[in-house]
């Protein structure tokens, strides 16, 4: 402890041999990862976002919406993500091959939305934006009102709002992988 | 309670070079925490009322971002580097000598972090914990720190006598690796982010080593320093503290893939960090034993709660092995299944960074104000007021959080609808957590500006 280089040496390869171990095998194991098809000769899985998708995820960025659900699927037998619906199979980390910034989350106030754009239709996603406590009784996720504007007839939705939409519906994990097979 | 340190008479000498930059650090930190408070009711009653406050600028999501990275970049560091500088000074006889560089610093600190934090608001955020602010801060914000809380390790090397101090390792310790660990982070989640998910393991690894390594490395220096002062006996058990304070720094940077149980990671990776998790008990009981051990001898409890200033030491410690020993049982597979994704985690962070850190820098301050303005606390009552209404704040906080996230994650994992409960409790800690602060702001400032104006008059006469 007196020996200040001796030290500060072993306070960094404290910091240092966990950053090696965990982050850069991490790396070395999944940082080749790209898309893949489920069978020989099939589409490649994930799908790639389409240009709205990625207007819409800095719309979901903006918003916060991270704050309060996260995109991930834990397997059968740690937590009950898949026997309540939230996807037919565990999330694997080929499923966020192509995403620049990942927003897996840690808090969950409201559902898991790894899968949301395989539940729900875009209808369904604008009423729940526009007026969650109409979808689900007692929602406590406020109204984003603002994203939508009144009309004659109701209401339509901004530019953003479509965008987001669009991200939502991009969110889905309902192919299968080579990681991961769906339940069948 | 005795108001042994808050009506001691000042004593004066090497923290007289030191007041400008302390007083600086802590005026900001006190800032940051009324609006964090503020900030953290705010999200409160947008938990429990939806509609309160709804309009795209304030939305929970942007509330809270802004409220954790105020209380963690804005008070709790701008008081441990004020606290950390009083520190260097008392242990190594350092002479300070160039406060401007510090106060230079921690002005870039302070306004790169209004900056950031406004553009949180303007909806620039990222979507990693405490990583929130857009990536232009990150940088600004490493070389400000090394400006302002460098310091430690400068004094280390030029201190006169060859003892160290364990309060010494811990503070040089956390000055030294802050930097490191934030810039590393910054750069693999932001400027060139590493792949897929490795991002989410690299943000769970900044998060550990900023509550660990920094936020309660920073609080253990102090509290070794503190709990042998003002009891004026030595530690018990001090010769462990080597292997303590070893154990904490070799653990805590593999403890982050607990936290990321059943995500798409390798599972060996995260079984290594709930091993570590688990092996990190050994340096809480090592502290327990240094700590709990010297207030239990000779009714060191009892002389604890009769002290302005140790009482909140006495409580932090009390809060850091609690935590410990809740995180080791608690971040294991069988129950991270049931508690993760509720508010059980965020319990105990907040047990952690407010429990402990808080509580310790609150008997930092309640020390060491006095002392370097050189004046007396205006009033007691204030003192009582911020002391009861965070005490019990904290504890039902606390409950709550840990009760219901733990009920939460049982009823989820029978298929219950996803709730929030807890909501009236929560809105009611954050009221009484403002009032406890805004008493201990107005005391602090209060003593300050008669610390001045008798600087002053001093100086006229």
């Amino acid at each position: 402890m007196k020996n200040l280089n001796l030290f500060l040496i072993g306070l960094f390869a404290a910091v240092a041999f966990p950053f090696g171990a965990l982050i850069v095998s991490s790396q070395v194991q999944l940082g080749a990862l790209g898309r893949a098809p489920a069978e020989e000769g099939g589409p490649l899985f994930p799908p790639r976002e389409p240009g709205l998708a990625i207007q819409g995820r800095a719309v979901y960025l903006q918003l916060g919406c991270v704050a309060c659900h996260t995109q991930q699927v834990r397997p059968a037998g740690i937590g009950s993500d898949i026997a309540r619906g939230w996807g037919a199979r565990p999330s694997v980390a080929r499923d966020y091959v192509l995403q620049s910034q990942v927003l897996i989350g840690d808090h969950r106030f409201g559902p898991d939305l790894a899968n949301v754009g395989a539940r729900l239709t875009e209808a369904q996603l604008h009423e729940h934006l526009r007026a969650p406590s109409s979808v689900v009784a007692g929602s406590a996720m406020p109204a984003y009102e603002y994203l939508y504007q009144p009309k004659a007839n109701g209401w339509a939705p901004t530019d953003r709002a479509v965008a987001l939409v669009a991200y939502l519906k991009s969110l889905r994990q309902d192919y299968a992988s080579p990681e991961a097979k769906l339940k069948q | 309670m005795s108001q042994e340190s808050s009506h001691q008479r000042p004593s004066f000498g090497r923290e007289t070079a030191l007041r400008g930059p302390f007083v600086f650090f802590f005026v900001a930190a006190l800032v940051w925490l009324l609006a964090t408070s503020a900030l953290g009711l705010i999200a409160a009653l947008k938990l429990w009322m939806p509609s309160f406050l709804n309009c795209e600028w304030l939305t929970y999501g942007r509330v809270t971002v802004a409220q954790k990275n105020l209380f963690i970049y804005g008070w709790a560091t701008n008081a441990l580097l004020a606290v950390n500088l009083w520190l260097l000074a008392r242990l190594t006889s350092f002479e300070f000598r160039n406060g401007w560089i510090a106060v230079f610093g921690g002005l870039v600190w302070n306004a790169t972090l209004i900056y950031g934090v406004q553009q949180i608001f303007a909806g620039f955020l990222n979507g990693f914990s405490l990583l929130e602010m857009p990536r232009e801060v990150g940088p600004v914000l490493a070389i400000a720190f090394l400006l302002a809380g460098f310091w430690p390790v400068v004094a280390f090397a030029r201190r006169p006598s060859g003892h160290t101090f364990a309060a010494q390792w811990y503070v040089v310790g956390a000055s030294f690796l802050f930097p490191i660990f934030y810039l590393i982070a910054q750069l693999l989640v932001l400027w060139c982010p590493a792949s897929g998910v490795v991002q989410a393991l690299v943000a769970s690894w900044f998060v550990q080593n900023l509550l660990q390594l920094w936020l309660a490395a920073s609080a253990l220096g102090i509290a070794y320093y503190f709990i042998p002062k003002v009891l004026e006996r030595p530690l018990a058990g001090y010769y462990l503290a080597t292997v303590g304070f070893w154990t904490f720094f070799l653990f805590a940077g593999w403890t982050a893939p607990a936290t990321l149980l059943g995500s798409p990671i390798p599972v060996w990776i995260q079984s290594v960090g709930v091993v570590a998790m688990v092996m990190s008990i050994v340096p809480i009981i090592i502290t327990a034993i240094n700590f709990h051990g010297t207030f239990a001898q000779n009714g060191g409890w009892a002389n604890a709660w009769n002290s302005t200033s140790l009482r909140w030491v006495a409580l932090g410690t009390i809060s850091f092995t609690f935590v410990g020993l809740l995180r080791a049982i608690f971040y294991t597979r069988g129950y991270s299944a049931i508690v993760r994704f509720t508010e059980f985690y965020q319990g105990l962070d907040y047990l952690l960074v407010y429990g402990f850190v808080t509580m310790v820098i609150f008997g930092a301050a309640y020390f060491i104000l006095p002392r370097v303005t050189g004046a007396l606390w205006p009033s007691v009552k204030l003192i009582h007021v911020h002391f009861w209404s965070v005490t019990l704040a904290l504890i039902v906080s606390t409950l709550v959080s840990l009760y219901g996230g733990y009920q939460t994650g049982l009823d989820l994992s029978k298929g219950a609808p996803q709730m929030i409960g807890g909501g009236k409790a929560h809105v009611l800690t954050a009221a009484a957590f403002l009032l406890g602060h805004a008493a201990f702001a107005l005391n602090a400032l209060g003593l300050i500006f008669r610390g001045l104006t008798s600087a002053e008059n001093r100086q006229h006469d």
